[in-house]
């Protein structure tokens, strides 16, 4: 994991040294630019300091960082991936009728958030009940 | 004030310190995923907050070059403001930030609910602990939604002046996020109620809606002490 918080890092590093040159040179009278930087240098930090932590906590060396690596040692269960679903296309299509309706009028809206909440449970449970949920 | 930051770091302290106890391995649920790789929702969801960050930025940007532009009028509208009160609700967002890393605790144990009485709190599974944590935020949207109430009543209004649009665009986000998170609580929490075993996926879902919640209320924190401390 050392490459990935590495080049995360690298970003991190950049954005907090130019953030308080640019404080300095702006005397501290100029906010916009040196918080906007300062939220780049977290922008980077989040990630190399998320992967950092999590990277100390696995075991061992990851079969990509081994040279000698092979692709076999990377098998496992990945997670859970939906064969397909229609749900996404639901919510993209509830969420459309919102941002109309923003333009159109707000009854729209309403309908839109209404069918938004059926495409939202839709999707979040449709692994997690009936047959999948033993 | 002083409170408010105090309990600020405690719950920062206890995140990070979640980070680091040996039960709670960050973004690598147990059983989900090969050993030797963090979990991919959780490391999808730090990378999308980062760009949620970049969002917030860019409503600090504005808030920052609009009040240089018109400091006088930042002079008059913030005296008008009422500090304490937010303040107090600022210690509600950051109190539900602990029962939440309570409950995640509970989640990455596989608890997801009490296996005793419901006021028997040591007994609590994670989604006693995300109810709790519902219901402060909950608190804390409803207070902002009387602070607006007060405000407009008092001559601060989205299209009075810029300090009214800037207000409530950056306050008004902030909260749309907080609201969203209270919306993925009940969907975490109805998950527990629709299955039978609590399974990865669903303590990796958990856990990710703590990181979200942390991250609202860190962000709430700087908003805080941009709009009612520097004012």
């Amino acid at each position: 994991m050392r490459a990935e918080y590495k080049l995360f890092g690298v970003v991190a590093a950049f954005f907090l040294p130019v953030a308080l040159i640019y404080g300095f040179a702006t005397h501290w009278r100029e906010p916009v630019g040196f918080v906007g930087l300062l939220l780049c240098f977290g922008l980077g930090m989040m990630i190399s300091f998320y992967l950092w932590a999590t990277a100390r906590r696995l075991p061992g060396e990851r079969p990509e960082d081994n040279p000698a690596g092979e692709i076999d040692e990377q098998e496992g269960e990945y997670g859970f991936f939906s064969p397909h679903s229609w749900w996404p296309l639901a919510l993209a299509g509830a969420s459309a009728l919102c941002f109309l309706g923003v333009a159109v009028g707000w009854w729209l809206f309403i309908i839109g958030a209404f069918l938004g909440v059926v495409a939202l449970v839709g999707w979040t449970f449709e692994y997690f009940h009936g047959e999948h949920a033993a | 004030m002083c409170r408010v930051a105090n309990v600020a770091i405690m719950a920062l302290v206890a995140t990070a310190s979640a980070l680091y106890s040996d039960s709670a391995v960050p973004g690598s649920v147990p059983g989900h995923g090969p050993v030797t790789r963090p979990n991919m929702v959780a490391v999808g969801t730090i990378v999308w907050l980062s760009s949620e960050l970049m969002f917030f930025a860019g409503l600090f940007a504005m808030y920052f070059t609009i009040r240089s532009i018109d400091p006088g009028l930042w002079k008059e509208k913030t005296a008008i403001l009422d500090v304490p009160y937010a303040a107090a609700n600022t210690l509600i967002l950051v109190i539900s930030s602990v029962w939440c890393q309570l409950g995640v605790h509970q989640a990455e144990h596989g608890k997801a609910s009490r296996t005793g009485k419901l006021w028997e709190v040591g007994s609590w599974g994670m989604r006693e602990w995300y109810v709790v944590t519902y219901i402060f935020g909950a608190v804390f949207v409803s207070g902002q939604v009387l602070e607006y109430a007060t405000l407009v009543s008092e001559g601060i209004s989205i299209s009075a002046d810029a300090y009214g649009s800037v207000f409530y665009l950056t306050t008004g986000f902030h909260a749309l996020h907080v609201t969203g998170g209270l919306i993925a609580f009940l969907l975490i929490i109805g998950r527990t109620f629709t299955t039978r075993h609590y399974s990865h996926a669903q303590a990796a879902g958990a856990v990710v809606t703590s990181y979200y919640w942390h991250f609202v209320d860190v962000v709430w924190i700087a908003l805080f002490a941009t709009i009612y401390l520097l004012q």
